[in-house]
């Protein structure tokens, strides 16, 4: 906070409005007085000088070495300046996840990622290097000569978002006739930039499709990699609690929520980064701790289940909150289903109205009708909600290679 | 480890850092010099996050 404070203008405001100095945090209870940031306010900051980066630059501009961009899913992306050292915090923390995921010196990483200015699979790239793994920058290659890459090199882990994993296996098997779980020998993937890996249909369907244990983690551009699951796939995500505080927050009070099996959303610093510090950093990701402790060994603590979901994600459909990864959980469950699935939320007059576009596996389509009725089933047990279902043809629906697009609120645009 | 350990390694860390930092006063403005020190001090604050910062901790 003390460097913040004498190097940043726009922390040093925030804390004067709220009458605080550096001194004044003496206690770990004192740490909750400190405002929090949100990544809307990093927006209002940014494109103005210390250019691109604005007020909270706390380190000469010329001392920055790395530029980096948020996806922008939930607005104007924001600007991630960092200092060698910054970028060499980055390869650290990802290097604690990869390591916890079993990568070693032996493995051979295929990174299937076009490499650009996004940060997660740079941070990948550098931490696999610096476990002293061998790394196969898989960049501007298509997905098909990916696949083939992957087998020419029998590569033996790679990372990628869980919609392009499953994505993958499909132009395996549909275009070039290869079984990834038979054919390949990739054994480790870990997942980022959504919630798959945690969800355990869409995790139940990478693992099978690739034969490969599947392994989430957690992190954001303006945090870093704050959370992972370890090998031994405890039901939930280790946070980092060396390279950064994470607190658990009361949506409602901001209340600090020790306890587990009770839901808050995350709240972060991150201990070390210089260029633009990241001090209570309001991730809005939903989670609860979990009160086991991992047969892993690692003391860092455990959220339950992973990110449950978005605070500002969260919705309400008639009257019912629902978070958009419930309605995975099902699709993926459900074996006659493609992998790719819409949820669109309209307004009939007053009354909500939501529908889910779904595919048919071609093989599957003799069993359309008992399909249909185990999805309302569950979609009704596990949402308590009634859907307009839509069948579309196989292959129709949008394919993503990043992030997918799948719940589309339409309600907010009128 | 234990404490006694952490403390060793942490002198070692601190002589490394002294070393690194001297390198770049001596180094006459050599940018071999400089951008490779520049590194090492990175890498340095490193293990000062994994040993320094915790060494009492334990």
């Amino acid at each position: 906070m003390e460097w913040a404070y004498e190097r940043s203008k726009f922390h040093r405001k925030l804390y004067q409005e709220a009458g605080l100095e550096p001194g004044d945090i003496k206690s770990y209870e004192d740490i909750a007085k400190v405002p929090k940031v949100e990544k809307s306010m990093m927006r209002g900051i940014q494109r103005k000088d210390p250019f691109p980066y604005g007020d909270a630059l706390c380190v000469p501009l010329e001392e920055v070495t790395e530029f980096r961009q948020t996806s922008g899913t939930t607005g104007t992306p924001v600007y991630q300046p960092d200092t060698w050292q910054d970028w060499e915090w980055w390869a650290e923390a990802w290097a604690y996840l990869l390591y916890a995921q079993g990568y070693r010196k032996t493995d051979r990483v295929f990174i299937p990622f076009g490499y650009n200015i996004f940060v997660a699979f740079w941070a990948g790239h550098y931490a696999s290097e610096k476990i002293g793994c061998e790394v196969v920058p898989g960049g501007v290659l298509d997905t098909e000569a990916r696949i083939l890459k992957i087998q020419e090199l029998r590569a033996t882990a790679m990372m990628a978002t869980p919609t392009y994993v499953l994505g993958m296996a499909d132009t395996a098997k549909k275009k070039l006739g290869i079984d990834p779980a038979r054919d390949l020998t990739i054994r480790k993937i870990t997942c980022a930039g959504e919630p798959g890996a945690s969800i355990p249909s869409t995790k139940h369907r990478m693992e099978e499709a690739w034969g490969a244990k599947v392994y989430d983690h957690v992190g954001a551009t303006e945090i870093g990699a704050w959370g992972f699951e370890c090998s031994a796939q405890p039901g939930g995500l280790h946070v980092n609690d060396g390279l950064f505080l994470t607190q658990l927050e009361d949506i409602e009070t901001g209340e600090i929520i020790e306890e587990p099996g009770r839901k808050g959303k995350i709240v972060i610093t991150a201990l070390d980064r210089i260029a633009q510090p990241c001090i209570r950093f309001d991730s809005k990701d939903v989670a609860e701790w979990s009160k086991e402790p991992c047969p892993c060994g690692r003391t860092f603590r455990i959220i339950q289940g992973g990110v449950v979901g978005r605070a500002d994600d969260i919705t309400k459909i008639k009257g019912v909150l629902i978070a958009p990864s419930a309605i995975e959980e099902v699709v993926h469950s459900i074996k006659g289903l493609s992998n790719e699935f819409e949820a669109i939320v309209t307004k009939k007059g007053d009354l909500d109205d939501i529908t889910l576009k779904i595919e048919i596996l071609p093989e599957e389509e003799k069993n359309q009708e008992g399909i249909l009725t185990q999805l309302k089933d569950q979609l009704r047990l596990k949402t308590n909600l009634g859907y307009n279902i839509e069948v579309h043809p196989f292959n129709s629906l949008p394919r993503y290679e990043v992030k997918a697009k799948r719940f589309k609120d339409l309600r907010k645009h009128g | 480890m234990g404490r006694g350990e952490l403390r060793k390694l942490d002198t070692r860390i601190k002589t490394i850092k002294k070393a690194t930092l001297e390198l770049k006063q001596l180094s006459g403005g050599i940018q071999a010099i400089d951008r490779n020190a520049e590194r090492i001090l990175a890498s340095v604050k490193m293990l000062e996050i994994n040993v320094s910062d915790v060494k009492d901790l334990v």
